[in-house]
């Protein structure tokens, strides 16, 4: 064989090595997913729901929470099989702050961390005829997400709860609602024909009163629950329209009312054998021993998030929670709402706040046991309402209430830690009750799971590590 | 010669690219026995005994020198557990593992010496710092490059032995997320780096049966690759907060590169013609853990009692295992020679303990190859190998690697040169 051969035969042999490299170099599974709605018409998703369904977050909305809510990201992975367009009430990127919310800043030499209030390119157009309800830029396309924060089932049938007047009313829902109207949000979400729905409401008939420490606010009556939640199911599920209902998680195990209280006590003399708190909406004062306030060790006293502020003056003589109170509460006439709060509530703020019976410390930012029970008892009563109404429709149900008891303790995915741990557990935004981007979207898998078990679909999760937590300064 | 073969070591590239073979071995030491699925324990071939058999060093004829290196291209896709169906395919750079042989001893004698300069471990994948699994790994390099001087002793006609001191140098870097995202978007992450330093050694003997039958035994010892001080860099949220939890920028660890024992035969049948079989077992239960000692704190790692440093401790758990592999060459004419061959490699990986730092499973290779004998003193070699690992889903529950399905192959040609004298 000759040179020329040689180089002839490595030429050939170099060819047939780079075809090769060249047709498969990519490696392929065996088999493809296969993607299917199963017997699900997914065409017209509509959301109906609350702030969890709005996309509400660090207390506030924003484009950017709606564009990341878990209705927004159940119809992304719906359009996978087959489902169709999914409008949501968006705030314009003019005004993307929407109603505002809250950012963090930094945090105290103690580790604590410290918000401030967006209040810049927001959607607010004037204030409402109440005098204190900020309107919001009205929004008057179509819609297949209902998600309105603070809606309760017991105001789904309340004529003018999107009409502003001076009685109050809901601007989430007044700004997606045509002017002068007194149309109930059961009337709007009647007409809006899904061939699939999401229904997530009742959180706020027990948590309004729970975040409000059972100060105000109240629990919606069972019944009233039961008729109205059963109208909106019965509107929904109209011509056996199939979708999915989710539970109210038990509101006691959120941030919101589990992240100050163990610091308090800890940072308690050991003096100090108890607090004077005041319960419900009410004048009488409890006495709460140091060991009834929980942390990890036991206790059932629970203290709010809105209380951080207000535990480092107990043990002074102050009056500054009550005179807050009435500056928010009547921002025109201040002076007189602080008068007859207290008389009302007969308060001495000249006595060691929070440690004496003269100047207990307030109701609303504590969830003392008796309290806690009422809430408890609504919640199995309301959840099992729900149950039952979807187990009446062939609905799928998220149980969020068993879901969310069940990560207590934490859990792992994708290599990192969650947990229902303020700021660090990575579900839970600055608020301490509504989720994180990332906390949504582990939910919408939640339900996309029991959607696929329900139905025989097989839609596919989401990578919520594409989705944020808290941001950290 | 010494010039040439300093130039060489120069324009390699150090890197040995992902593991073809279990773990992150890489076995890819010389281009005639990649060509037979890299098996020749039980052969005198070339100068490459000096790794697959230095006991069979001294009984090649002639002395000389070997230059090879392969292009490992390599990729690895990865898929989400279901219902989820996300996939990311890793962007690793092309490895060049490499290897040099070099013996010399008087044409009678039975002693003969050689160097050798190769690279049996190794690892380069790169996930990027998008993929769901980030937070368990953005991109790993690993090199080791193993240095072992051998002399080799011809007994007798049909038995030689022959051992080397093994030194091995090297480097490691790691890259990771971390879940902390900075309120301009960017999340944090870590990076240690540092260079690694082992010793080991490699010793076999060789026994020609009959002129048709040889057997070979090797054993190549275990290497512990230490990295002492090797730097940890963060990228974090400015917050003092955060920084206090990040504190380390220094680390020490130590990744064990595993002891093979390996059992080859060769057989020639008809002239021209020779089979080689190896069994080799891996001892990969060497790796129990993956252990970063920092020397101060970094969020997740724990306190070492009686010590001021922190450590992260990563299950690994990996367990010994064994290669099959079966070739032959054929020599066409004076001046060519052909082989083909294959193996098969399980994974020393459990289930619950995949990662995606070696996406390990059994694989299988097939391999071709030829010689060119171009002048009486040069001969060229040319090899193919393509590796195919099995698709292996795991919940990575003990490992706190990424959950859900990884699949690789790798396309690996190689050329070599020799020149005797």
């Amino acid at each position: 064989m000759n040179m020329k051969n040689f180089f002839y035969k490595i030429g050939a042999a170099a060819f047939l090595s780079s075809s090769i490299l060249l047709a498969g170099c990519d490696p392929e599974f065996e088999d493809d997913r296969t993607l299917s709605a199963g017997s699900l018409d997914l065409t017209k998703y509509v959301a109906v729901g609350n702030s969890l369904t709005a996309g509400y977050q660090d207390n506030g909305l924003s484009l950017e929470g709606q564009l990341n809510s878990y209705p927004n990201i159940l119809a992304n992975q719906f359009s996978y099989v087959g489902g169709g367009e999914f409008t949501q009430p968006l705030f314009s990127l003019e005004q993307r702050n929407g109603s505002g919310y809250l950012r963090l800043t930094g945090f105290t030499s103690t580790g604590s961390p410290i918000t401030s209030t967006v209040t810049t390119q927001l959607a607010v157009r004037g204030m409402g005829a109440d005098g204190k309800t900020p309107l919001l830029t009205k929004y008057t396309g179509g819609i297949n997400n209902y998600g309105v924060p603070g809606i309760r089932v017991s105001d789904i049938k309340i004529q003018g709860y999107g009409l502003n007047n001076p009685q109050g009313f809901n601007p989430f829902f007044e700004r997606i609602q045509p002017d002068n109207s007194f149309q109930t949000y059961l009337e709007r979400v009647s007409t809006s024909a899904p061939t699939f729905f999401s229904l997530w409401l009742g959180n706020n008939d027990v948590l309004g009163y729970a975040t409000a420490g059972a100060f105000a606010s109240f629990i919606t009556p069972t019944a009233d629950f039961e008729a109205n939640y059963t109208e909106m199911v019965n509107a929904l599920a109209a011509n056996n329209t199939e979708g999915i209902v989710a539970t109210i998680p038990d509101v006691r195990a959120v941030p919101f009312f589990t992240t100050v209280g163990p610091t308090f006590k800890a940072s308690l003399p050991a003096a100090v054998p108890a607090v004077v708190v005041l319960t419900k909406n009410t004048p009488t004062r409890k006495v709460v021993p140091k060991s009834d306030i929980k942390d990890a060790n036991g206790g059932t006293t629970l203290f709010t998030l809105t209380a951080a502020p207000y535990l480092p003056l107990v043990g002074t003589a102050t009056g500054k929670y009550w005179r807050d109170l009435a500056r928010s509460q009547s921002p025109s006439n201040p002076n007189v709402a602080l008068v007859q709060y207290l008389t009302a509530f007969q308060i001495d703020t000249t006595k060691m706040f929070g440690l004496s019976g003269e100047n207990p410390f307030p109701s609303a930012l504590v969830l003392d046991a008796d309290e806690q029970a009422e809430i408890a008892t609504a919640t199995t009563a309301f959840n099992n309402i729900i149950k039952a109404q979807a187990a009446s429709k062939n609905l799928a149900v998220f149980d969020a209430y068993a879901f969310f008891n069940g990560i207590q303790s934490g859990f792992m995915l994708n290599g990192v830690a969650y947990s229902p741990a303020f700021i660090t557990g990575n579900l839970f935004s600055l608020d301490g009750v509504h989720p994180t981007q990332r906390g949504y979207a582990i939910i919408a898998n939640e339900m996309i799971r029991a959607i696929n078990a329900k139905y025989g679909s097989t839609i596919p999760t989401v990578d919520v590590t594409q989705f944020r937590a808290v941001l950290i300064p | 010669m010494k010039s040439k073969f300093l130039a060489f070591l120069g324009s390699a590239v150090l890197t040995a690219g992902v593991a073809n073979a279990g773990g992150y071995q890489a076995n890819l030491q010389g281009q005639k026995q990649i060509g037979m699925g890299h098996a020749g324990t039980g052969l005198a071939l070339d100068q490459s005994s000096i790794f697959f058999n230095p006991g069979a060093l001294a009984h090649l004829r002639q002395n000389g020198i070997q230059l090879g290196v392969s292009a490992l291209n390599s990729k690895t896709r990865y898929r989400e557990p279901s219902p989820g169906f996300a996939e990311t395919e890793s962007d690793n750079p092309i490895g060049t593992p490499f290897q040099v042989y070099a013996s010399y001893g008087p044409s009678e004698s039975p002693v003969r010496f050689g160097i050798g300069v190769y690279t049996p471990y190794g690892s380069s994948v790169n996930w990027g710092k998008s993929w769901q699994g980030r937070f368990g790994l953005n991109e790993l390099t690993l090199q080791a490059v193993y240095i072992q001087p051998t002399v080799s002793y011809r007994i007798t006609d049909k038995l030689g032995v022959g051992g080397g001191l093994v030194l091995a140098v090297g480097s490691v870097n790691l890259q990771r997320s971390i879940p902390l995202t900075a309120a301009n978007g960017q999340e944090a992450g870590i990076e240690l780096d540092g260079g690694a330093f082992g010793v080991g050694f490699n010793a076999g003997v060789y026994f020609e049966a009959t002129e048709k039958l040889s057997f070979g035994l090797t054993y190549r010892s275990k290497v512990d690759m230490k990295v002492d001080e090797g730097d940890v860099t963060f990228t974090l949220p400015t917050s003092p907060l955060i920084a206090s939890q990040f504190k380390a920028d220094k680390f020490n660890a130590t990744l064990p590169l595993p002891a093979n024992i390996t059992l080859g035969i060769g057989f020639k049948p008809v002239d021209g013609l020779t089979i080689a079989a190896d069994v080799q077992r891996v001892e990969w239960s060497a790796y129990k853990a993956l252990t970063f000692e920092f020397n101060d704190n970094v969020r997740g790692s724990q306190r070492v009692p009686g010590s001021t440093s922190y450590e992260s401790v990563s299950p690994r758990e990996y367990e010994d295992s064994y290669i099959f592999r079966l070739g032959a060459q054929y020599a066409l004419s004076d001046i060519m020679t052909l082989r083909a061959g294959g193996y098969y490699d399980q994974s020393p990986v459990q289930d619950g303990y995949l990662t995606p730092e070696t996406p390990d499973s059994d694989s299988r290779g097939v391999s071709v190859g030829l010689t060119l004998k171009l002048t009486e003193s040069v001969d060229l070699d040319a090899s193919f190998l393509y590796v195919n690992k099995k698709e292996r889903t795991d919940d990575a529950s003990k490992s706190g690697g990424v959950a859900g399905t990884f699949k690789s192959v790798a396309y690996i040609p190689g050329v070599g040169v020799n020149y005797k004298f």
